[in-house]
């Protein structure tokens, strides 16, 4: 049992923030890319709002352990 | 050179932690068990390296195929990085595998040993468990920086680099370096890997990076440059912090 939860850990990480973070910041990703369309500004400017939304996972992560 | 650069570090850090275990068992124990419990767990991860790479490879198409590894590297990266960020801020004890070394000795001194004609299970079971864990994250991240179009060898070599150069300190050294700056270059891992994470989870959900690969240097630079914004942000209110403590 311990064992597992040590395996957890390591594949999803010590919070549960970060797996839903990321879970969450693909998914708005994803559904974006949905609503683009044959629009070309994800293809283009895509990477942007990903890289913004990946920083605004890291900072939620860090946000209950600061406290 | 990244892909090398991160697979080399990545692998070299998590080989440097179960040597730690490893040697534990090898100088508390018999060097017999922690190298029989050792070497079982290397064929552990052997076989599910067998399993897991090519399944992905010839079962997935290329886009689904960049979202999982992306998926699965911004997950190891981003905990690399929550990680580095806390303890370089001070919130959370450096990396030290010298520490985890002296922990194991003690917990397996406390264990009574059997007699010298019979088997260490315990001792097996340790350096087993110390290897595989660590073995699995290394097996995920190598898998998923080889599974990219022209990956493969950049990640194999670098895994390999670190690998002789783990086992040939573990030989001379006989216990963990002390003077290896484990938290800073796993700072630079958890850069990697996020950058690598970010960058083939874009290319899966259909982004064309304006600069191509170079794009990752970019998204590198924008990672560094937000942590060390959190690393002081969060050390201001931390003393220890400014003092360079281990908290």
């Amino acid at each position: 049992m311990n064992t597992l939860r040590e395996l957890r850990k390591l594949v999803l990480g010590e919070t549960w923030t970060l797996p839903l973070g990321v879970a969450g910041a693909l998914g708005i990703a994803a559904g974006l890319r949905a609503l683009a369309g044959s629009n070309d500004w994800w293809r283009d400017g895509g990477g942007v709002v990903l890289a913004l939304l990946v920083l605004v996972v890291l900072v939620l992560s860090l946000r209950s352990k600061a406290r | 050179m990244l892909t090398v650069l991160g697979a080399a570090l990545a692998v070299a850090l998590e080989l440097f932690e179960s040597l730690a275990i490893v040697l534990a068992v090898a100088l508390t124990r018999r060097t017999r068990d922690a190298v029989v419990g050792a070497l079982a767990a290397v064929v552990f991860c052997a076989a599910l390296a067998v399993v897991v790479g090519p399944l992905l490879i010839s079962r997935v198409a290329i886009e689904p195929l960049r979202l999982i590894v992306g998926t699965a590297l911004l997950l190891f990266g981003l905990e690399w990085l929550r990680k580095a960020i806390l303890r370089l801020a001070g919130l959370r004890a450096r990396s030290d595998s010298y520490l985890e070394f002296e922990q194991e000795r003690e917990t397996l001194r406390e264990l009574e040993a059997p007699p010298a004609d019979r088997t260490d299970w315990a001792a097996r079971t340790i350096a087993f468990k110390g290897v595989a864990l660590e073995g699995v994250e290394i097996i995920l991240i190598v898998t998923a920086l080889a599974a990219r179009p022209g990956g493969l060898t950049p990640a194999l070599i670098g895994a390999s680099v670190a690998l002789a150069l783990t086992v040939a300190l573990g030989l001379v050294l006989h216990r963990p370096a002390r003077r290896i700056p484990e938290t800073q270059l796993k700072y630079i891992v958890g850069l990697v890997l996020t950058s690598f994470g970010c960058f083939f989870a874009g290319e899966g959900l259909g982004i064309h990076w304006p600069l191509g690969d170079a794009a990752l240097l970019v998204l590198a630079g924008v990672f560094l440059l937000a942590s060390r914004l959190l690393v002081a942000t969060l050390g201001r209110a931390t003393p220890a912090a400014a003092q360079g403590g281990t908290a």
